[in-house]
């Protein structure tokens, strides 16, 4: 068997041998146009940001010359005056605090719900899980105009609580529907073993439902956290007072101000972002696996 | 096998579903219900008018400007996504030193919160000292008018969307890439296909389901997109960007004319469900995962 197997391999390489040259040459010139394909493929998806975080790290009176494209003169101006002359820390917190409430709910509720869903006798499963995959395609423009409305009318409106509720209608069907799918691709055996042992039905769900699905549980806090942390458009609808404001609306307020401090927004935009790269670096597995999944609406 | 603490499960069901419905379900019949009344604001007390807010709407030549401008903007930015998405994904599916960084990159686009992204490219497209502006004046394109001229203003918007959506097309393209068995590559050059046809007739018709998914997905969400626009354009200059979403908006918001940005919203809804509707169709609940 091993004598066959060194034969065709044998074989192969006498093949590749007397094909000569321009077939190694082909080769190395497929590899060249492949090196520099990849190149300015990530030179195409990184030069924006890599501007951001340049011209926030660059001395404020450079940026207004003829630019370089390599960075510097160096200095921490910029961030200086965002953190110390600006609401900005105040957004951060507002932010934070939203983004908190929004994964904690989540991860509580659509684990609750999509167990539910896929264990237990309850009427119109399909229906609720369409409904909840349908809600989740809409975009959030056309739910935050009447949602303002019902926010005046419960005496919320213009609050961090308002948004974070406004928050859930995104991360909640999300957080059902990639669930749903988790729970229900899971045998029913394990946990009726444990339960046959004497678990009760909760006990099974956190002793042996939660941890087989983490990794569904950390995609969802993950996207449930990226959904809050970058939203837009339901904060501009529904908050209106300054000391309200989270970060995407807080800096979207720069744009077209009369003096521009170009310096303070791209060290503002760097800081928001920055948190999402930590993230990425760290848990790029549910990243990609939440994003083919279609979990950033967008 | 029922304990005391069951209760607990029905009880978050009860209250996720609540809150769901409360504020999912009920504003979107809210809405529906505004558009069939006049109200100048979300606390003036709205005077039911039936369906004159759509006759009014669907008069206005307004409506079907921005109508068209959605179907450019959500069009083009689509095939471009696709295109280049799909290239991508092919490099990046093959063996090179750096691979795993490469895809890395790739991705962070679509991290990016709108508003950084807005603000970034506003400060790469300004007017004198932007590097954008700047290295398109030294290649002898002269200075470009990014978003003052109503096809540059569409086209830089376009631009700037398919830059940041893309990586959703090139993750999805890359999994489905993936899963093509490499014995159908080797058949198809033991029958003497070059990369062309290997990629014409293995590769395409394998990544079909996968770019179905794809193309409805960004269609359902390209033709509202509201807050790349907004922060950007606003819908200017002279309406030239303006699409239905900001249509809505501008007329709840801006024109104090709710009832017609309802109608606005609920028609777009209207369109969206059709999408959806196909959505499920193709990929019923049963078959996936």
């Amino acid at each position: 068997m091993s004598q066959t197997v060194t034969d065709v391999h044998a074989d192969t390489h006498e093949d590749r041998r007397s094909a000569g040259l321009s077939r190694r040459a082909r080769q190395g010139l497929r590899r060249t146009g492949l090196g520099f394909a990849a190149l300015a493929i990530v030179a195409y998806s990184a030069f924006p940001i890599y501007w951001m975080v340049i011209s926030s790290l660059r001395d404020p009176n450079k940026l207004f010359q003829v630019p370089t494209l390599a960075p510097g003169p160096f200095s921490l101006e910029s961030y200086e005056v965002l953190l110390t002359l600006t609401d900005y820390p105040t957004q951060f917190r507002n932010s934070i605090l939203v983004a908190s409430a929004v994964v904690v709910i989540t991860i509580v509720c659509s684990t609750m719900i999509a167990y539910a869903l896929t264990r237990l006798r309850i009427p119109f499963k399909t229906l609720i899980v369409m409904t909840m995959l349908y809600v989740y395609m809409l975009p959030p423009l056309l739910l935050a105009i009447p949602l303002y409305g019902i926010f005046v009318w419960l005496g919320i409106s213009d609050s961090l609580l308002a948004l974070a509720i406004a928050h859930c209608t995104l991360t909640l069907p999300l957080g059902v529907w990639l669930l749903w799918g988790y729970f229900k691709a899971m045998p029913f055996d394990l946990e009726e073993a444990a339960m046959v042992d004497g678990c009760s039905r909760l006990g099974a769900f956190l002793r042996v439902v939660l941890p087989l699905s983490l990794p569904g549980v950390v995609t969802v806090a993950v996207f449930s956290f990226l959904l809050s942390w970058t939203d837009y458009a339901y904060a501009l609808v529904l908050v209106s007072s300054d000391a309200q404001k989270t970060l995407p609306v807080g800096l979207a307020s720069m744009i077209g101000a009369f003096d521009m401090r170009w310096g303070e927004a791209m060290a503002g935009a760097t800081l928001i972002a920055l948190p999402l790269f930590v993230m990425f670096t760290f848990l790029s597995r549910y990243f990609i696996q939440g994003l083919s999944a279609g979990a950033v609406k967008g | 096998m029922r304990s005391q603490f069951d209760w607990l499960i029905y009880l978050f069901f009860a209250l996720g579903l609540l809150v769901t419905g409360a504020f999912i379900v009920v504003p979107a019949v809210h809405a529906l219900w505004l558009s069939l009344h006049q109200a100048n604001s979300f606390i003036a007390a709205p005077r039911w008018v039936g369906f004159e807010n759509y006759a009014r709407i669907l008069a206005d030549p307004a409506f079907w400007h921005a109508m068209g401008n959605g179907l450019i903007y959500a069009g083009t930015s689509i095939v471009l996504q696709v295109v280049l998405g799909i290239a991508f994904a092919l490099v990046l599916n093959e063996h090179f030193p750096g691979r795993r960084l490469a895809r890395g990159f790739v991705v962070l686009p679509y991290l990016l919160p709108t508003v950084v992204v807005a603000l970034t490219f506003q400060w790469m497209m300004d007017g004198s000292v932007g590097i954008l502006t700047v290295l398109a004046r030294e290649v002898g394109l002269g200075t470009i008018p990014w978003f003052e001229d109503p096809v540059a203003a569409m086209a830089s918007t376009i631009a700037m969307s398919v830059w940041l959506w893309t990586p959703f097309v090139t993750v999805c393209v890359l999994a489905g890439l993936q899963s093509i068995p490499q014995s159908l590559y080797d058949a198809a050059k033991v029958d003497g296909a070059g990369a062309w046809n290997r990629f014409r007739h293995v590769t395409l018709p394998q990544l079909a389901p996968v770019l179905t998914v794809v193309v409805l997905l960004r269609g359902i969400w390209m033709f509202n997109k509201f807050d790349i626009i907004w922060l950007m354009t606003k819908g200017g200059p002279l309406g030239a960007t303006e699409h239905l979403p900001i249509l809505a908006y501008k007329r709840a918001f801006s024109l104090f004319d709710v009832g017609g940005g309802a109608a606005v919203a609920s028609i777009s809804f209207l369109l969206l469900s059709v999408l959806v509707l196909i959505y499920f169709r193709l990929f019923p609940l049963e078959d996936r995962r």
